[in-house]
């Protein structure tokens, strides 16, 4: 067992992922850390949400006292109004995922894999599962990017060899930016980009379930 | 900081569109044409284009419409056509002329087809079973299936790398909307290439539009320029 | 020989075809006319491939300083009221859906067994260009041909043999020329109405292929005076009484992407009373809206398709996102499902919206990318399109469909409010009954044409929910 280390909080993996969106760029976020990753976005930067809900363009939640069921993201929070939205149907929604429209996608997972296979709608101990807009972002999005724990509540790895739960999408994962590194499935096997202040390569291989290929240029997490 | 859409000249907005390109134009019956736009294409002397586009000049009607691609044609500047009636019939056309002297190649498509295709394109869609060509020349050489529904044939998407797209109004954004029988073929033009340029009757600021009436979503709109 | 007829005669002949209710796509060349003799106000909608849905050459009383709009030969029309702005993708999906009732075109040739050959199709030679006639043939309603009974070199245009190039097979139903109407019955052609003073023998040497008098044979007597009627009204009292013929089996769409908005709870509620049993329900969720608080006040629940469930209702659910997110409160749904008393087919999102497009707009199946290589894919044709690999899905359709619109007219045009769009525009076109729940009915024409998102030809019934109803209970 590794000792007890600290690892990064959950805005400072958004503020990480933040980085990596293209300046202008057409973006959806799902739920969890990849939320909190609007946060972040640099200064002078701008980027536009789409949700699959049907609107673009989103801004930030709406006041408690200003809610309104007709405007609402794809993980049920109400937004504000602002100025430059448009509304479309769900079929025009997701043919901007699909017809690769939507520059990057930011999603949590249960798992990913060393090739970039994505798990993220199903714990097979439930039975059932809900797939919403995920199998269409992973196969859809140009590019997406899973921020997530590295490990689960049981310090399990998440990043894996192979997914042993239901898979998203195959091969879809372009970067992994987890609490502890920043990883990049190639076919070749996994490269580790980044990894936290404080841990060393040997400390996050012992909690990652597949190699770590280490490059000469591998760095600590870059803010 | 994003650099913006908007841009100064249709001679600016075109200005990267290099030989070689496949370009989707919008129009119909003379409504709804980017005439700036092919203006200053033609300006620009592009050679080896595909252009995809519904209908030649309606000329008998008055309308003039698409002189444009007429002139693109007669200067040698397009391989290709991919169109349900490149020309209206009759006309005397420099299209027919060029056609028929082999000087270039038109692919003809009925436009429900072509305007499904390119919507597969555009959404991602890697190919359609249609029913419409069953029974006629359309169906050669395409796979048909039985389905519970009837016959039908594959169809496969068809992408560009520019759309020439008129809008009635834009926001800075790109979010646009169309007045009448503008609409025609930019919505599904304006997502099914990589780039689509807009001119604009009239730019407004974020805000300005109905968020509801807006027909073509900014994300499918990439550069933007006044109308002259 | 008598006169032969001119152009608007054969117009008005064939706008006495139509029946009140019908919509007609017009092609170019004699078709575009019928838009002259159709009398404003008529009950029919004329629709153009230049984006116009229920036009006349000059519009209702109130449309002056509408959308500029052309009919199918680039000439100016106008807007009806409850008339709508189309897109080409709409107008083709109109028709290949089977929403348009007949399909009026110009072919330079017909066949005694009904194929045709339309007119710039004959006059492109070599090149073959159908524009839209390939469309309209293939439309899946019933088409009429108008043309010349000959051509200017006195050849017969209908004729006994197949056309090489045909547009469109054994498609045409009826023909009307300048000198006469013609059934065509299974490879036969009737003669069914001559024009004035015109006989049987002198129509029939004029005629290709072989010609029947029908029994009734007579002669041609336009009359466009049962267009003059209102259309049929499509708004009912209350939600009951626009689901009393949804039967126990049945398919049925119902919206609610996840939270109350874009939901039509009356006619959920509505439907939970009436107590129809082995449903299908398709939708997003099956019912989270109850589990998961979006909004909802304390002490209330959510009315979702939870309520459905709960009475025994559901036999089987097509969704994206069935269950509650956290395990440790699972919906009404989730607990069925465990119970094993429902089935569940589960689809991913985009996959459903494109299933359901598929199903309104004609198309049979389409491949896309979304769940290729996962669970989703099993016992689905998988296949390597231009070097990416996609899997089959097939098209979705329904019974009924139960959406929700934020305003309608009294034609059935509706417009959404904010991000309770979502679903309902995908669905209003693919069930066979469409019945929408909006806040507000307002007169035709006055919704402008250019922000109807679902227009009224997708639309069978409308009802208002209730005022100061909750959607909470």
């Amino acid at each position: 067992m590794v000792e007890e280390k600290e690892r990064l909080p959950r805005e400072v993996v958004a503020m990480r992922v933040a980085k990596e969106l293209p300046d202008g760029g057409f973006v959806n976020l799902g739920i969890g850390i990849p939320t909190l990753v609007s946060n972040f976005i640099p200064d002078g930067s701008v980027v536009f949400y789409h949700s699959e809900s049907g609107v673009l363009n989103c801004g930030p939640l709406a006041e408690e006292d200003e809610q309104d069921i007709d405007l609402i993201n794809a993980g049920g929070q109400f937004l504000q109004m602002v100025p430059g939205m448009a509304f479309f149907s769900t079929v025009e929604g997701f043919a901007m995922i699909r017809g690769g429209h939507v520059d990057v996608t930011v999603l949590g997972a249960h798992q990913v894999s060393a090739t970039g296979d994505l798990a993220n709608w199903m714990l097979p101990e439930r039975g059932v599962g809900n797939i919403g807009g995920a199998m269409d972002l992973a196969a859809g999005a140009r590019q997406v990017i899973v921020a997530m724990e590295h490990t689960d509540r049981n310090d399990g790895p998440k990043v894996v060899q192979e997914c042993s739960y239901p898979i998203t999408g195959k091969g879809c994962v372009s970067l992994i930016v987890t609490d502890l590194a920043v990883m990049e499935p190639t076919p070749e096997g996994l490269v580790l980009k980044e990894v936290a202040p404080g841990w060393t390569v040997e400390e996050v291989q012992k909690l990652t379930g597949a190699a770590l290929i280490v490059p000469p240029d591998l760095r600590e997490y870059e803010l | 900081m994003l650099q913006g859409k908007l841009y100064g000249s249709p001679q600016a907005a075109v200005a990267d569109i290099p030989d070689g390109s496949t370009i989707l134009v919008a129009g119909y019956a003379g409504y709804g044409i980017a005439e700036g736009l092919l203006a200053a294409l033609l300006e620009l002397g592009s050679k080896d284009l595909t252009i995809i586009y519904r209908d030649g000049p309606y000329s008998d009607m008055g309308l003039g419409a698409l002189p444009s691609i007429e002139k693109l044609v007669s200067s040698g500047r397009v391989t290709k056509l991919i169109s349900p009636i490149p020309y209206s019939p009759g006309s005397g056309s420099d299209i027919e002329e060029c056609w028929q002297a082999g000087q270039l190649e038109i692919e003809i498509v009925p436009q429900g087809i072509l305007v499904e295709r390119l919507r597969a394109g555009g959404a991602g869609i890697g190919g359609v079973f249609l029913p419409t060509a069953i029974g006629t020349r359309f169906e050669s050489g395409r796979e048909r299936r039985t389905f519970p529904q009837g016959e039908a044939v594959l169809e496969l998407p068809l992408k560009a790398d520019y759309a020439l797209i008129k809008v009635a109004e834009v926001d800075t954004l790109g979010n646009s909307i169309y007045h009448g029988s503008g609409r025609n073929w930019a919505p599904v033009m304006a997502m099914a290439a990589r780039i689509t340029i807009a001119e604009a009757e009239r730019i407004v600021e974020p805000g300005e539009l109905d968020p509801e009436a807006i027909i073509s979503p900014g994300i499918f709109v990439n550069r933007i320029v006044a109308a002259t | 020989m008598p006169p032969r007829l001119d152009e608007l005669t054969m117009a008005r002949r064939a706008a006495s075809e139509l029946q009140p209710g019908q919509v007609a796509a017009l092609g170019s060349g004699l078709p575009a006319r019928v838009a002259e003799v159709v009398p404003n106000g008529a009950a029919i909608q004329l629709l153009s491939d230049g984006g116009a849905l229920g036009y006349s050459l000059t519009g209702g009383a109130d449309s002056a300083g509408g959308p500029s709009l052309c009919g199918p030969n680039g000439l100016p029309v106008a807007l009806e009221k409850g008339g709508s702005v189309v897109g080409m993708a709409d107008w083709a999906a109109l028709l290949r859906g089977g929403h348009v009732e007949v399909a009026i075109v110009q072919p330079a040739r017909v066949s005694a067994a009904g194929d045709l050959l339309g007119w710039t199709t004959a006059a492109t030679p070599g090149l073959f260009a159908p524009g839209r006639t390939v469309d309209l043939a293939a439309g899946g309603c019933k088409v009429i041909a108008m043309l010349p009974h000959i051509g200017s070199d006195n050849s017969p245009n209908i004729v006994a043999e197949s056309i090489p190039v045909a547009d469109g097979r054994s498609c045409v139903s009826m023909v009307i020329t300048d000198i006469a109407v013609i059934r065509v019955e299974d490879g036969v052609l009737v003669l069914s109405e001559v024009a004035p003073g015109w006989r049987f023998d002198d129509i029939a040497a004029m005629t290709g292929a072989p010609l029947s008098p029908s029994g009734d044979l007579k002669e041609m007597a336009p009359n466009l005076e049962h267009l003059k009627t209102e259309r049929p009204g499509k708004v009912f009292p209350d939600g009951p009484s626009a689901i009393t013929d949804l039967q126990d089996g049945a398919t049925v769409m119902i919206d609610g992407f996840g939270g109350p908005g874009g939901m039509a709870h009356h006619l959920l509620v509505s439907l939970r009373d009436r107590g129809t049993k082995g449903l299908t329900i398709i939708s997003n969720t099956i019912g989270i809206a109850r589990i998961v608080n979006f909004g909802t006040p304390a002490g209330k629940l959510a009315i979702d398709h939870s309520i459905l469930v709960e009475n025994g209702q559901v036999a089987k659910a097509i969704a994206t996102y069935p269950v509650s997110p956290s395990a440790s409160r699972p919906s009404t749904f989730e607990l069925a499902y465990r119970r094993g008393e429902v089935e569940l087919e589960l689809v991913p999102q985009g996959t459903l919206a494109e299933r359901l497009r598929a199903g309104g707009a004609g198309i049979y199946a389409f491949y896309t990318p979304t769940g290729a290589g996962t669970l989703i894919a099993e016992g689905k044709e998988s296949r390597v399109i231009d070097g990416k690999e996609y899997i089959l899905e097939q098209a979705l359709t329904a019974d009924f469909c139960l959406i929700r619109g934020h305003k309608a007219d009294t034609l059935g045009n509706v417009v959404y409010k904010g991000t309770s769009r979502n679903f309902n525009a995908v669905m209003a076109p693919s069930a066979r009954v469409t019945i929408v729940e909006v806040d507000e009915v307002v007169e035709a024409g006055e919704l402008a044409p250019e922000l109807i998102v679902t227009p009224g030809i997708y639309v069978d019934r409308i009802v208002i929910r209730p005022e100061g109803f909750s959607p909470y209970e």
